[in-house]
């Protein structure tokens, strides 16, 4: 069947993915800080060739105006704009990141190779993704009570 | 041990897999979305997607890996190079676990979501989050390093 078929995509994808970032030693977060502190060009050359190549290839998807595979729909994607929630939950991530040195894809791998302190980081972004949604509501339902008593201070 | 994969196979690589998965399913590859899926349908295993799955393929890479080369060995190590011990280290790395989720969900996106392949498909949102989330990440490092002594 079709779905299990893009999902066996997927697994396949992504275990590609995954041997690649830990044979890239992407999953150490010794070269995550080393490349933080400008030291070494490694990850910076790695995510700018992938671009590259990704960047040149789904546009010549594009222009060839063919149908996917599996899904069989032409291929095109649409772009959003950025907006505030963009930069605040990038300083967020970032700051998390720094920390860490390792971000949410090398981290799965990391788990995969055995390192399994890396469940301890998988356990709180696990905890900061289910708890973004509540923080998003309480945040909307309280601007207006902000907004109102800013103007009562004036 | 295999050696370190050179940038210039790594890299590629990495865009090829999302080449693929355009190719394939017309779908994007980013790891933040596996994990929304696993909050939102980890209770229903049958209803875990797309993106639960390449995340579960991201960590059977990584497994595969390190069997080949025979560097599979489990420890409950993790060092954030602050100098930090005990519980006081086990909260700075559940916190910043914590800050990363919220943040990547706030946002849409992570470094690969974004920095990979929203910034490969020419997003604006994308390269704005990249930019964000390397400067904020790259002056912290900094500051570690200048008043903790930060090493790696």
């Amino acid at each position: 069947m079709d779905v299990v078929r893009v999902k066996l995509t997927g697994l396949l994808a992504g275990a590609i993915f995954g041997f690649v970032i830990s044979w890239a030693r992407l999953t150490d977060p010794a070269v995550i800080r080393n490349m933080l502190l400008l030291r070494e060009a490694h990850v910076f050359l790695i995510m700018g060739s992938a671009i590259a190549v990704a960047a040149i290839g789904v546009r010549l998807l594009r222009i060839a105006s063919v149908t996917s595979l599996i899904t069989r729909e032409p291929i095109g994607w649409s772009v959003q704009q950025p907006e505030r929630r963009h930069v605040v939950g990038s300083v967020i991530f970032g700051a998390g990141w720094s920390v860490l040195g390792t971000c949410p894809g090398p981290l799965a791998a990391m788990i995969g190779e055995g390192k399994l302190s890396g469940l301890i980081v998988g356990a709180g972004l696990l905890a900061g993704v289910a708890v973004q949604p509540v923080l998003k509501r309480q945040r909307t339902v309280e601007r207006p009570r902000v907004e109102l008593s800013g103007a009562v201070g004036l | 041990m295999m050696a370190r994969c050179p940038w210039y196979i790594a890299g590629p690589l990495l865009g090829m897999v999302i080449v693929g998965l355009r190719a394939a399913v017309n779908k994007p590859l980013g790891a933040l979305g596996g994990y929304i899926d696993v909050v939102d349908h980890g209770t229903r295993p049958s209803q875990l997607g797309f993106s639960a799955f390449l995340l579960l393929g991201i960590v059977l890479g990584g497994a595969l890996f390190a069997n080949l080369t025979g560097t599979f060995s489990p420890t409950w190590v993790y060092s954030t190079g602050l100098p930090l011990n005990g519980s006081w280290q086990l909260a700075a790395v559940l916190g910043a676990g914590l800050a990363m989720g919220i943040g990547a969900r706030t946002a849409g996106g992570c470094t690969s979501g974004h920095g990979l392949c929203g910034v490969s498909l020419g997003s604006a949102a994308s390269a704005v989050s990249t930019i964000t989330f390397f400067m904020t990440a790259v002056a912290l490092a900094h500051a570690f390093s200048w008043v903790l002594g930060w090493t790696s």
